[in-house]
């Protein structure tokens, strides 16, 4: 988001409440979405979700092409459109809901050190599994990818997609990584979030943040995901303290919607096992 | 252990062990662990084009990227985090998560995307400790990928520029540096009173910013105002790199080098200047005539009055004077 699209948001967002009419686009969930997005769509309902704003879901082949900085989710709230969770927790905050006012500064600077950290290893090990990990891009992404477009469009912009994130790889140092060194630094990261929460039922106790969000929202994609093997999963079946954790988000804020009409909103998957 | 372990990394100057953040990271955390290093700076040879910087080598093992070169250190019995709880060392994990997501990029553009900088210290600086004929292509080629790095990680698609992802990377950055000054707080270190290894990453990562200097620096202004961040740079210079900069052996030729980089600064500028005159000239009106006439035929400014091009020259080769026989 720019500087003055953040003024913008800031000065003028603020007046209007939070419409009913509110809605977040995601790629098709049964046959598009892949794993990285899906989690971090997954992360801004949950948010949504814990500060009580309502949201409809909706599913788009183009959601990436909608988006205005091309990732997905986005949202779209009165006039405006944001997307990501960063952003959408800079636009809540304008209209006056958050959820990590109660926090005092050091705890504001762990919040956001754990989120980068999240950023920093899962997303990217999610990224590096789906579009360097030949047998998941051949099986999976590949096919969900392109199942949108038809040829030669398809096989162009699954290739762009591809090149632009082995770049991305390729520049950030994770290019010469084995899968088993990727997987590796997923329980690294698993075990530094599961010795901060300790058993708390919340990272920062009894009140979710969005740091419980996008945690939330990454591992429990993970772990209902199916992908070619399930050792991903297994790196965070190992920790009881961060299983129990899902559960309690699905449970506080999922499950009581579960009857609604936005039901496409939870987050259970047709194919996925039960959590635990 | 006592396998001896070498280290090569980029050299000393500005006050500094060494100017490179990753080499600094390293140093850093082998003073604090009490590791020793043979110090191999790969200044003035090949390396600096073939060789990966930090790497070290310890009986034909080369270890690379910081991360790593600690985590190789501590299984050889060199733990500064010893004392650290399991919590400290997640914490640990996610400050060094933020450092590299938050402030990195905007370090990169400091010193290898911002033309003024780049021009007048990066640029001089690298090419002054590579060898000929590296020093014509060696920086360059270090500001593209820190240029591509940046778009690649903070870019927001394929087609884009520089100038979109420079207010966001800034403002992201200060705010990183301000989440670190509020975690340090009054206290010397990050845990307590002996340094770890959030400390060493700490360390490599704002120093250069900190003792820099910058032709052009809102980063650095910015951390100038968090005085505690400020005081731990200096306390870990005097505390562990105290005796005249041990991870610089070529202290004496860094005093005859500062006088070189000083020089070529100068004239950097002074050229700069030049070429700012002439374009003023060469858009203003010509005010300096006394009959000012519509028409083309006339002599042109320049060949008539070159006088302020020439007031700067003359100082130039003054400075320039001064600067050798000091």
């Amino acid at each position: 988001m720019s500087l003055a699209a953040e003024a913008y948001v800031s000065q003028i967002a603020a007046a209007d409440p939070w419409p009913e009419n509110a809605t977040l686009y995601q790629p098709l969930k049964e046959d598009q979405i892949l794993l990285s997005d899906c989690a971090s769509s997954l992360a801004v309902q949950a948010y949504l979700r814990m500060c009580r704003l309502p949201v409809r879901v909706r599913c788009r082949p183009n959601a990436e092409y909608m988006s205005p900085s091309g990732k997905v989710p986005f949202i779209h709230v009165g006039n405006q459109v944001v997307s990501e969770l960063g952003p959408i927790v800079q636009f809540t905050k304008a209209k006056g809901h958050s959820l990590s006012d109660g926090l005092d500064e050091v705890q504001r600077a762990e919040m956001k050190a754990y989120m980068e950290l999240v950023n920093n290893m899962l997303l990217t090990a999610e990224l590096y599994i789906q579009w360097c990990d030949e047998n998941t891009v051949a099986e999976i992404t590949w096919p969900r990818y392109s199942s949108p477009y038809s040829w030669p469009l398809n096989h162009i912009l699954a290739y762009q997609k591809q090149w632009e994130v082995k770049r991305k790889m390729a520049a950030i140092g994770w290019a010469g990584k084995s899968l088993a060194q990727v997987y590796e630094d997923v329980s690294q990261c698993c075990q530094a979030l599961s010795q901060r929460l300790g058993t708390q039922p919340y990272f920062f106790n009894k009140q979710p943040t969005e740091l419980d969000a996008l945690v939330f929202g990454h591992l429990f994609t993970i772990l209902t995901t199916q992908l070619t093997s399930n050792e991903l999963s297994e790196k965070i079946r190992t920790y009881g303290n961060l299983l129990s954790f899902c559960r309690r988000v699905e449970q506080n804020f999922f499950e009581e919607h579960g009857g609604d009409s936005d039901a496409g909103a939870s987050p259970r998957f047709p194919k996925s096992p039960s959590l635990i | 252990m006592a396998a001896p372990m070498e280290l090569s990394c980029w050299g000393g100057d500005w006050g500094l062990p060494s100017v490179h953040t990753d080499s600094l990271v390293v140093l850093a955390y082998a003073k604090f662990a009490g590791a020793k290093l043979t110090i191999e700076p790969v200044d003035w040879t090949w390396k600096t084009l073939t060789g990966t910087v930090p790497s070290l080598h310890c009986e034909g093992i080369m270890v690379t990227e910081p991360v790593q070169i600690l985590n190789f250190l501590r299984k050889g019995r060199h733990n500064a985090d010893y004392e650290l709880t399991a919590k400290q060392g997640a914490d640990t994990m996610a400050y060094i998560a933020l450092l590299q997501e938050k402030l990195q990029p905007a370090l990169l553009h400091t010193f290898w995307v911002d033309a003024e900088n780049y021009a007048n210290l990066t640029r001089p600086w690298f090419a002054s400790r590579s060898p000929f004929p590296l020093n014509f292509f060696l920086p360059s080629r270090l500001a593209s990928a820190a240029l591509s790095r940046i778009l690649l990680t903070k870019g927001e698609s394929p087609l884009h520029s520089i100038t979109d992802v420079e207010a966001k990377i800034y403002s992201e950055a200060k705010e990183c540096l301000n989440l670190l000054s509020y975690r340090l707080g009054s206290s010397q270190y990050f845990f307590g009173s002996t340094p770890a290894s959030l400390d060493a990453f700490v360390f490599g990562y704002i120093a250069p910013l900190h003792k820099a200097i910058l032709p052009s620096g809102q980063l650095q202004q910015h951390l100038k105002q968090l005085s505690n961040l400020c005081q731990f740079c200096d306390a870990v210079l005097n505390n562990y790199f105290g005796d005249g900069a041990p991870g610089s052996p070529t202290a004496s030729q860094d005093s005859v080098d500062a006088n070189l980089q000083k020089l070529t600064q100068l004239v950097n500028k002074e050229s700069n200047l030049i070429e700012k005159m002439d374009d003023n000239l060469r858009s203003s009106p010509r005010r300096a005539d006394p009959k000012p006439s519509p028409l083309p035929e006339r002599g042109t400014p320049h060949q008539r009055d070159p006088t302020p091009q020439q007031i700067l020259l003359t100082r130039v080769f003054q400075e320039v004077n001064i600067c050798t026989t000091s």
